[in-house]
């Protein structure tokens, strides 16, 4: 009887399809009369279940939440935005780096501080290097698995906005204290002292060195408190660790190595002191897990009085972001050069119920 | 169906004939076209035994009283109202089960039923849901005593680190380029503190749940004291100002290091009773965290509607913490993440406390 119903009901939304909007609200029936729910959109089911509900007054109509509304929608326009606050963010940081500069005392005025890692570890002067080269290698890791994730939207969105209010509060801590240079080595540029055209030349070549030394864009000191390449190393780490099968275990410990390595690199160069990179560990991670924790439990999402986490300032931004996202997002990859995703999927979303949910469950690994 | 509407047991045998054929079972309308909805009502598995009705459907009837059962459910039968008892499922004929008693509150005890009542354990609070567990509350105050010991002690061997303030001036900051010192404002900072923190202890006397309540203020306190230490002691800020007058250092002397130590804890770490001369404790700012804490605390675990009250104890708040910059006793990064720090730790560990996730 049941598969007569299902053929049923197909045939007749095959019919009704064209001629009913979405929203179509069932018409009421005695029986039915109960089961009038505002929140689910049939599609054309309302001419084919009236009939049936005639036919067998006895059976009892559940309104299923109509899956027909995408979980994940992709909603590039929101990831746009994350990206322009990153980016502001990001030269934010550049220039406040070139106002605290010209603040830092002379090494000679103001030696370095005492760092009880400096203490024990004498200075290797190609650590750094490994450092930036090891940050390198974990942003194309991440970049190449970021392309082959299926909601690269969503998860981009989120790298973004985590970075740029990372970045943002180094700002801040940048500018209200200004650190002496942690060695002697250090080879600061010389005081502008008001040359705003020089100024702005620094900026440019620091943003387009990344802010590597490598790359000789980072000749700046002064931005010591705290640790930008810790956060990159850090963040990157977590980003690929969560958005990664499970079973990746030997990818994900390398990623480990190199990362932690990298922030051993740090300080081993005397390029950082030790709460500077402990410091940004600490902000790093927790903004992570706040910001996933919110995004992936329903009643962590909504403000209310027992939920403490939105209470913190980013709260209308994140919910801007996250809201139309339903649950976790699932791990799961396509290919990276195919048409927006969107219309494949959507055309075929005509099915039945039955196959409909054999579909769902067969692409969500 | 206008006709299911009518009491059951007012229906006419064309009613029932209707209802029948409505229901998807012509073929009961010829066996029952004398019966009323009285009759309808009556119908047992024993009549399906019997000849008319043994010879309409193979399933002696159990669909067609299975109909029945549900239309007297839909107009709740009088006739049975006293005979159920609140979360019981009525076993009926064989493959009969509705959930529809349980719920109907009806009260009483079954007659003349001869049905098998199953019964649903409700599980029983036997436990209160807020047990007190001061055993527990009570570690959480050693953890606090031996945070607060471990920071003392922290303090007291970075002081000897500490460089001097002719060699190593006091660091630029935006906060003390803008403001100069003013003297008094580190008293303000902690009597503003002292008031805060008996305000919330006359509070916390006052709680029903103190052994909770006080034992998250424990872990807290500690946890943030001890984080404290860590950021203390890996690396040296100069003093904020040269206004400050750092006691001489020891040198390995361990006894007057003890000294030191109790002076401090006997103190409480503040300025005004003299017992802080030592230097080095700057990142992070512990007035800081005391401050904020014990704000959050009170406006926590107050009522909502006492809304001056933590107005006042905002402002103290505030104030004092504006104090310990205006005083250049603190840079301002020592401020902004002692806050950050705290109000973190605090949302976290109560959003885990409360949400059943």
């Amino acid at each position: 009887m049941n598969t007569i119903e299902t053929a049923k009901l197909e045939e007749h939304m095959e019919g009704q399809n064209n001629d009913t909007s979405n929203g179509y609200s069932r018409p009421t029936l005695s029986v039915s009369e109960e089961n009038k729910n505002g929140t689910s959109k049939p599609k054309g089911l309302s001419n084919g279940l009236r009939k049936t509900t005639k036919k067998y007054p006895d059976y009892i109509q559940i309104a299923m939440p109509a899956e027909s509304r995408n979980k994940f929608p992709l909603e590039w326009w929101k990831t746009g935005i994350a990206f322009v606050y990153a980016l502001f963010n990001l030269i934010l940081t550049t220039v406040m780096i070139t106002v605290v500069h010209e603040r830092v005392p002379p090494k000679e005025l103001s030696p370095p501080l005492p760092d009880k890692f400096f203490d024990y570890i004498d200075r290797v002067k190609w650590a750094f290097s490994v450092s930036e080269i090891n940050g390198m290698i974990l942003v194309g890791l991440w970049i190449f698995q970021w392309l082959f994730l299926r909601y690269k939207s969503i998860v981009g969105r989120r790298f973004f906005f985590i970075i740029g209010t990372l970045y943002l509060y180094r700002c801040i801590t940048m500018y209200v204290t200004t650190l002496p240079v942690p060695g002697m080595h250090f080879q600061c540029a010389p005081k502008l002292n008001g040359d705003s055209q020089a100024k702005v030349q620094r900026i440019l070549r620091l943003i387009s060195g990344g802010g590597l030394s490598i790359t000789g864009s980072h000749i700046l000191c002064g931005d010591f408190l705290f640790s930008g390449h810790t956060v990159v190393l850090t963040l990157i780490y977590l980003f690929i660790k969560e958005y990664s099968p499970r079973h990746f275990w030997w990818y994900h410990l390398i990623c480990w190595l190199m990362s932690a390595a990298g922030i051993i690199c740090i300080l081993v160069a005397h390029e950082h002191y030790t709460v500077d990179v402990i410091i940004a560990y600490y902000i790093t991670t927790r903004l992570f897990w706040w910001y996933h924790s919110m995004a992936n439990e329903k009643t962590l999402k909504v403000s209310s009085q027992t939920n403490f986490l939105s209470r913190a300032w980013w709260y209308p931004i994140f919910y801007f972001f996250e809201k139309n996202v339903q649950g976790s997002v699932p791990c799961s990859f396509s290919w990276p050069i195919s048409w927006p995703p969107g219309c494949f999927k959507s055309s075929c979303k005509k099915y039945s119920r039955v196959q409909k949910t054999g579909e769902d469950n067969e692409k969500s690994t | 169906l206008p006709v299911e509407m009518k009491e059951v047991v007012l229906w006419s045998p064309e009613e029932v004939t209707n209802w029948l054929t409505e229901n998807a079972v012509p073929e009961y309308c010829e066996p029952l076209k004398s019966f009323t909805g009285q009759d309808l009502i009556n119908l047992t598995e024993e009549d399906f035994k019997k000849t008319p009705l043994s010879r309409v459907s193979s399933d002696s009837g159990q669909r067609l009283l299975h109909m029945i059962e549900t239309l007297k459910m839909a107009h709740h039968m009088e006739a049975h109202k006293n005979g159920h008892v609140n979360g019981h499922i009525r076993v009926g004929n064989a493959a009969r089960e509705n959930g529809c008693s349980s719920k109907t509150k009806l009260n009483g005890m079954p007659n003349g039923y001869k049905k098998e009542m199953i019964k649903i354990p409700m599980p029983e609070p036997e436990r209160s849901q807020y047990p007190m567990e001061w055993g527990k509350t009570f570690l959480a105050f050693i953890y606090a005593l031996s945070c607060f010991i471990f920071t003392t002690v922290t303090i007291s061997v970075v002081h000897e680190r500490v460089p001097p303030k002719e060699v190593q001036p006091p660091l630029p900051d935006a906060f003390f380029d803008r403001f100069d010192r003013v003297q008094w404002a580190f008293s303000i900072c902690e009597i503003n503190g002292m008031i805060l923190v008996g305000l919330w202890f006359v509070q916390w006397l006052l709680l029903k749940y103190k052994s909770i309540i006080g034992r998250r203020f424990f872990c807290i306190v500690g946890t943030l004291y001890l984080y404290r230490c860590i950021t203390m002691y890996v690396t040296t800020l100069p003093v904020p100002g040269m206004h400050f007058k750092c006691s001489p250092k020891l040198f390995g002397d361990w006894e007057s290091h003890l000294r030191r130590i109790m002076k401090l804890i006997a103190g409480g770490g503040l300025s005004i009773t003299g017992s802080h001369h030592m230097c080095g404790d700057y990142l992070y700012s512990g007035h800081t965290v005391i401050l904020t804490l014990t704000y959050l605390f009170i406006k926590e675990y107050s009522p909502r509607r006492l809304w001056w009250y933590h107005w006042l104890c905002w402002a103290l708040s505030m104030v004092g913490m504006f104090c310990i910059l205006l005083a250049h006793d603190h840079y301002t990064v020592d401020v902004v993440v002692a806050y950050y720090i705290t109000t973190r730790l605090f949302w976290w560990y109560h959003t885990m406390a409360n949400q059943q996730v």
